[in-house]
């Protein structure tokens, strides 16, 4: 035991504490950008254009990628967001599903 | 299932891929790696044939994550399946034994055959009115009234009565004096067959044909099941191999793969799968001892002159002497019989 070892504990606390509430943050952001999927969905579903767009979806990605500063690197921001645009794709596709019945 | 793109694959080869997923039905992670991308189908349903992706361009392989039967499958149903015949329950604690001869010859041999097996301690007495025969010259059996002998002599000695169904046609009929229907190797792949027995009310014996995987096995009885019929046991009678000193070699670690896989009652055949008399109990014993649920063993009182498969037919004493042997191994792996 050395004398450090609280300063440690409450040094990772308190960092621990900032990466809390940058997840709380996130969760919000990310539903908020869910419910504008939704409302793509609604809009595509009502012109008959398909959900999948890997055009648009190209198009999120190299703009995500772009605006990267780090410590990230791109394909870490790619890989990340690959899998919003998974659970966004999911989201209209469950939803289209529930508009047909 | 997981569709690994090649390392070359255009953007559009990928999409096309994502796009088809989607319309089956299935949600798609998408996991762009350095080299290559990798696609994970999350919702894939049985009725999706995978090598309709791996066709795809761009595709270097698919691998399957879920298994293509379900119904029969372990994950489907955890506890295991019993199939109660009253006397006997197939798939419980006991090690259930069916005896007899191939085929039902005469009145007189099936009466004898009963009165044999009976008197060394099997539950059921097997015999067949139709089979296959690798030859069209040999004897077939002698179909309908045959099933009559068969049930009187089973009914005499408080047994029960498995026989085989070679054709749609068959099933009503060898239904009404069996109480279990056997399909033969020949016929384990026999849609239109394994359809109709889902709709009898009475348990199939689904033998293993000698080229088909467990997977291939498992998916013929899921075709049963799918049609109506869950009551299924296993019969593992061996596979083809290099090796000729035996018909068939017989392959008994399917039983603990079965028992992992599935949640059916699994027995062994040796005397097919052997094809050799004194190959026959050594085989018997060790099915046993791997965990079988039952047997299915050749008896035939003149085993020499038998019209079928005479190699494989033990004598009355034989069988007595296995069935001794089977009462000092089935308490050692935790079983009656």
């Amino acid at each position: 035991m050395t004398d450090s070892e609280p300063d440690v504990a409450s040094e990772l606390e308190r960092l621990r504490r900032n990466i809390d509430d940058v997840d709380t943050v996130l969760v919000k952001l990310l539903n908020q950008r869910a419910r504008w999927a939704l409302e793509v969905g609604d809009v595509k579903s009502g012109a008959g254009v398909p959900i999948y767009q890997p055009a648009r979806e190209a198009k999120v990605l190299a703009q995500v990628q772009a605006k990267n500063k780090g410590p990230l690197g791109e394909r870490a921001v790619r890989r990340l967001f690959e899998r919003i645009i998974d659970e966004s794709r999911r989201l209209e596709r469950i939803a289209a599903k529930e508009r047909e019945g | 299932m997981i569709v690994v793109m090649k390392p070359n694959a255009s953007e559009s080869e990928v999409e096309s891929v994502i796009e088809r997923l989607f319309a089956a039905g299935c949600d798609v992670h998408r996991s762009t790696g350095s080299a290559r991308v990798t696609l994970g189908a999350v919702g894939v349903t049985a009725a999706m044939d995978l090598s309709d992706y791996e066709i795809l361009p761009g595709v270097e392989h698919v691998v399957r994550v879920s298994t293509p039967y379900e119904l029969v499958s372990r994950s489907y149903k955890p506890e295991s399946t019993e199939i109660d015949l009253g006397s006997v329950v197939i798939g419980g604690d006991d090690v259930v034994v069916i005896a007899g001869p191939g085929l039902v010859e005469s009145e007189e041999l099936i009466h004898g055959a009963a009165r044999a097996v009976a008197a060394a301690g099997a539950h059921i007495l097997r015999g067949s009115a139709f089979t296959s025969r690798a030859r069209p010259y040999a004897f077939r059996g002698h179909g309908e009234g045959s099933l009559e002998w068969l049930r009187a002599a089973a009914d005499e000695h408080h047994l029960l009565v498995a026989s085989e169904v070679m054709a749609p046609a068959h099933v009503e009929l060898v239904a009404r004096h069996a109480d279990i229907l056997i399909v033969g190797a020949r016929n384990m792949q026999n849609s239109v067959l394994l359809t109709e027995l889902g709709t009898v009310g009475k348990p199939v014996l689904l033998k293993r044909s000698p080229a088909a995987t467990i997977e291939d096995w498992l998916l013929s009885a899921e075709y049963v099941a799918a049609a109506g019929n869950e009551r299924i046991i296993l019969c593992e009678q061996g596979i083809r191999t290099f090796e000729s000193s035996t018909r068939y070699t017989m392959d008994l670690s399917a039983i603990p793969v079965l028992r992992q896989l599935s949640h059916l009652p699994v027995v062994a055949d040796p005397s097919f799968g052997t094809g050799v008399r004194d190959k026959v109990a050594p085989m018997a014993r060790a099915a046993v001892a791997a965990g079988a649920d039952g047997l299915l063993i050749e008896v035939h009182q003149n085993a020499d002159e038998a019209l079928s498969d005479a190699a494989q037919s033990l004598y009355p004493e034989a069988f007595q002497q296995l069935m001794d042997q089977l009462r000092i191994i089935v308490p050692a792996v935790g079983r009656s019989i």
